[in-house]
């Protein structure tokens, strides 16, 4: 529990599209702190995108309220929320417009009506966090599908926002490029940045993201931290969800003295090893899920 | 209204199914040609009410042709205020500013503002009655090159997820601080760009996965298509056919005798 | 390293040698010689990196090959593909985005589309559509408006649109990577009904390691245009040097459980296996064979 304003408060929110219609979400309450990474799952059609919405004030609540950083989302325009809010899309060629790099990660900021130098500051700082520096003066459009993604991240991040909302930022990457999008995630919230990822993808989720919330049919369903969450297989599958192979594995072995909430194949294998009689196996959780590592 | 491709709403009535496509292109091409020829607004409004009990007898419901008839109010209004001005005949009625309004120039205005109601209508009716499957169909019987057939269905299928990919940029620009209220008119189109620049990207990203996706399917392997919607003209088809046929002659004729009109020396 | 397999020719649906591909002003080929025999009723998975040369296979494999530099030889069903040939009908192809590949207005128009662009009698389609909604399992949804569809709809709409043409090969590139989870299962649901049936040849690209690993006979890796790689999933998930470090390509994670316990020499080689049940299985027996093992009574 801590004092202080949350970065995103969220009280009794209830959501229709046309007033007099059905309620898409029917009476959220929820408290994102400052620097916190938090995951919101569930299926498509089930409110998360809608929610996620209502943080940058794209949405307004039919009723209820929606504080961000404090501030009233209602009463505030979308244009100056991005100021606070960053909201990253799911397909990057529906930000990008036919135009080299840098000028594109510039948009954010020149609209938010900085200085150039200011402005360069940033767009710099921001390609060179997503790994584009060299790329600066290329067309957006050369770049493949990964770089585009990192690129529509560093759109936003140039506009440095306290608070960061991604919408499935590893659909259609391999690994690598996941992998890549997620450090960054990770390394922007060590900065003190509070991240929510709306996300398909539990494996990640697992490994990287402290905190979940399930949305299924316009309410949550649960919030908290990601260990409890993804290892509920009852509350996950009337989601629509599975949890992690890892965990379903874990699962099936409980009987035999594997914990049932673990999170990653690490975790699995240092278990299983010690199960196995492995000599110093059991001397520390190394390589423990990053984000979730449990003390043993 | 549905969202989707077109406004045609199935229901099943006789003129939805029975009929012909092409009976019905040339039903719109017969009103729109009698619409042309007399400018007495009792001839023409007698023409509306034909339509709309055409549009209940194919079940097409108040509320959806009310729609049509009250866009066409205000031309209705224009007319009654504008026309009298220029034409001059029968009874004078009163002045105004110096200029004398007459019977005649009342009800011409009254004919043009019921002529764009009858054809504005019609053409609801008739998008509402026709599935554009079938029309498409009804076309390349008629001679329209199957590709150009294809090339139409693909953009109806197209409009509503071009709709969504719209409404999509404009939110993820707008979360970019792009401000659209803001600024002149001039200032403001130049901001439009962020929009139309990556809808027109996308748009070409369809269409090129939309062209791959055809090829896959044997698109323009065989010089010619079959189609599971076959097409007949029944006897009714004809009858009614020739019967429009018959009408729009008729129309052109009374037009040149003067018949049906309120003045012969405007359209 | 390559796919070939010594077995009687008329069982090789597919046989590519030599492929190579470039396109136009690219630094380097995307397929950068390519040997391959699938087998009939084989289901061939295909997995690597983004820019590996998967997709260009897969389109190179139907027939649809793009303008640029092609080296080498395709015969697909018997019948050579090289640039120029005509449509190829013995296979079909998925795309990976659900919007684009669906053309008609209603259901029934859609999957009419390709049968009618092939000139097949309009009553013979008309018959075929509710047979091919029924593999996958959309019956009863001919008159339905597509852009109502799910995206989970839409591709099983895509896989009976291939299907009606009743390929002897059905290939998929990446199906299910623009689905949500219900959508991924209800396509790999679909695709492994059609393995067990065996009527019909597959090759499905995916990233969706542990589903491609239960479903696929055999899994060949692509890196870089060549073929780096190829096995069925219990053999091709222990190479080490394409799997199990963080910057490889996913493996299932029973996988990569078990090779961890192979590596430290705590169980036996030919206990891995990439399957997940099968996994637990032995898993199960190893850990209650185990003197050290902690029996919970639940």
């Amino acid at each position: 529990m801590s004092d202080g304003q949350a970065a995103i408060q969220i009280s009794d929110l209830v959501f229709r599209y046309v007033p007099g219609g059905p309620e898409v979400l029917r009476g959220v309450n929820v408290r994102i702190e400052v620097g916190e990474f938090v995951a919101l799952i569930g299926q498509n059609g089930a409110g998360k995108t809608t929610l996620a919405k209502h943080f940058n004030g794209l949405l307004k609540p039919s009723s209820g309220t929606v504080r961000v950083l404090g501030r009233d989302t209602r009463t505030a325009p979308v244009a100056d929320l991005a100021r606070t809010v960053g909201y990253v899309y799911q397909n990057p060629d529906h930000q990008i417009f036919a135009q080299r790099v840098r000028a594109e990660a510039a948009f954010g900021p020149r609209n938010l009506g900085l200085g150039p130098a200011e402005v360069d500051r940033r767009v710099d700082a921001a390609l060179a966090l997503v790994g584009l520096q060299d790329l600066a003066d290329e067309f957006a459009f050369s770049l493949g599908r990964g770089q585009r993604q990192k690129l529509a991240v560093a759109s936003v991040l140039a506009m440095e926002p306290p608070i960061l909302v991604v919408d499935e930022p590893t659909t259609g990457l391999d690994q690598a490029g996941s992998r890549g999008i997620l450090d960054l995630l990770s390394r922007w919230n060590a900065d003190g940045r509070t991240i929510v990822a709306i996300t398909h993808d539990m494996t990640l989720v697992a490994e990287r993201v402290p905190r979940t919330i399930v949305v299924n049919d316009g309410r949550i369903l649960a919030d908290g931290a990601t260990r409890q969450v993804l290892s509920d297989t009852a509350l996950l599958r009337t989601a629509y969800l599975r949890p992690p192979q890892a965990t379903r594995i874990a699962q099936r072995l409980s009987d035999l003295g594997v914990a049932a909430d673990t999170l990653t194949v690490t975790e699995l294998f240092t278990q299983v090893s010690r199960l196995l009689g492995a000599p110093g196996a059991d001397t520390a959780r190394h390589g423990a899920s990053e984000a979730n590592g449990r003390t043993v | 209204m549905p969202v989707g491709y077109s406004i045609y709403v199935d229901r099943p009535s006789y003129v939805h199914h029975q009929l012909d496509p092409r009976t019905k292109l040339a039903a719109l091409g017969a009103i729109f040609v009698l619409a042309l020829s007399f400018n007495h607004p009792a001839v023409l409004g007698a023409l509306v009410l034909l339509v709309l009990l055409v549009g209940r007898l194919a079940q097409v419901g108040w509320r959806s042709m009310a729609p049509f008839l009250a866009g066409s109010v205000w031309f209705l209004v224009l007319g009654i205020v504008i026309w009298p001005l220029y034409v001059q005949g029968g009874p004078d009625l009163f002045t105004v500013a110096g200029q004398t309004i007459t019977l005649n120039g009342l009800l011409f205005g009254l004919a043009m503002g019921l002529r764009v109601a009858l054809m504005v209508t019609a053409a609801g009716v008739w998008m509402m009655t026709t599935s554009p499957q079938k029309l498409t169909v009804g076309l390349l019987q008629l001679g329209l090159p199957y590709k150009a057939g294809v090339a139409m269905t693909a953009a109806i299928r197209f409009v509503p997820l071009l709709n969504a990919e719209r409404a999509t940029i404009a939110e993820a620009q707008q979360a970019r601080a792009l401000d659209l209220r803001r600024g002149n008119p001039f200032a403001r189109a130049m901001k439009s760009v962020a929009i139309i620049g990556p809808l027109f990207i996308r748009a070409i990203d369809v269409a090129q996965g939309l062209a791959l996706a055809m090829d896959a399917r044997g698109f323009a392997a065989r010089d010619s298509r079959t189609s599971i919607v076959e097409l007949h003209l029944t006897r009714t088809d004809r009858v009614i056919m020739y019967s429009l046929l018959g009408a729009s002659i008729l129309a052109v004729v009374l037009r040149l005798f003067g018949i049906g009109l309120i003045t012969r020396n405007y359209l | 390293m390559d796919g070939v397999t010594a077995v009687p020719a008329d069982d090789i649906v597919i046989r590519v040698r030599d492929l190579q591909f470039r396109y136009p002003g690219a630094a380097r080929d995307a397929l950068a010689g390519i040997n391959l025999d699938v087998r009939r009723g084989e289901f061939v998975g295909v997995t690597g990196p983004s820019g590996a040369g998967k997709s260009t296979l897969c389109l190179c494999l139907k027939g649809l090959i793009p303008a640029g530099m092609f080296g080498g030889t395709i015969s697909v069903a018997a019948q050579p593909v090289a640039p120029g040939s005509a449509y190829v009908e013995s296979s079909a192809l998925v795309f990976q985005n659900p919007e684009t590949q669906i053309i008609g207005l209603t259901v029934a128009e859609d999957m009419a589309f390709g049968p009618e662009n092939l000139r097949r009698d309009p009553a013979e389609i008309r018959a075929a559509i509710p047979r091919y909604l029924e593999q996958v399992r959309l019956s009863g949804y001919q008159d339905a408006d597509t852009y109502r569809l799910s995206g989970g709809q839409k591709q099983r709409l895509a896989i009976a649109d291939a299907l009606i043409l009743e390929p002897r090969i059905l290939i998929l590139d990446e199906p299910t990577s623009e689905l949500d989870p219900i959508g991924k299962d209800e396509v790999f649901e679909v695709v492994e009904r059609l393995r067990r049936e065996r009527s019909i040849t597959v090759v499905m690209v995916e990233h969706a390691a542990e589903q491609l690993a239960e479903m696929a006979d055999r899994i060949i890796v692509l890196d870089d245009g060549a073929l780096v790689d190829q096995g069925p999933p219990d053999e091709l998930y222990r190479n080490s040097r394409l799997f199990h470090r963080p910057d490889a390509e996913r493996a299932p994670q029973i996988s990569e459980v078990l090779f961890q316990l192979v590596e430290a020499g705590l169980i036996s080689a030919d206990q891995f296996t990439a399957r997940e049940e099968t996994g637990i299985e032995r898993l199960r027996s190893l850990l209650m064979a185990s003197p050290s093992a902690v029996v919970q009574h639940v």
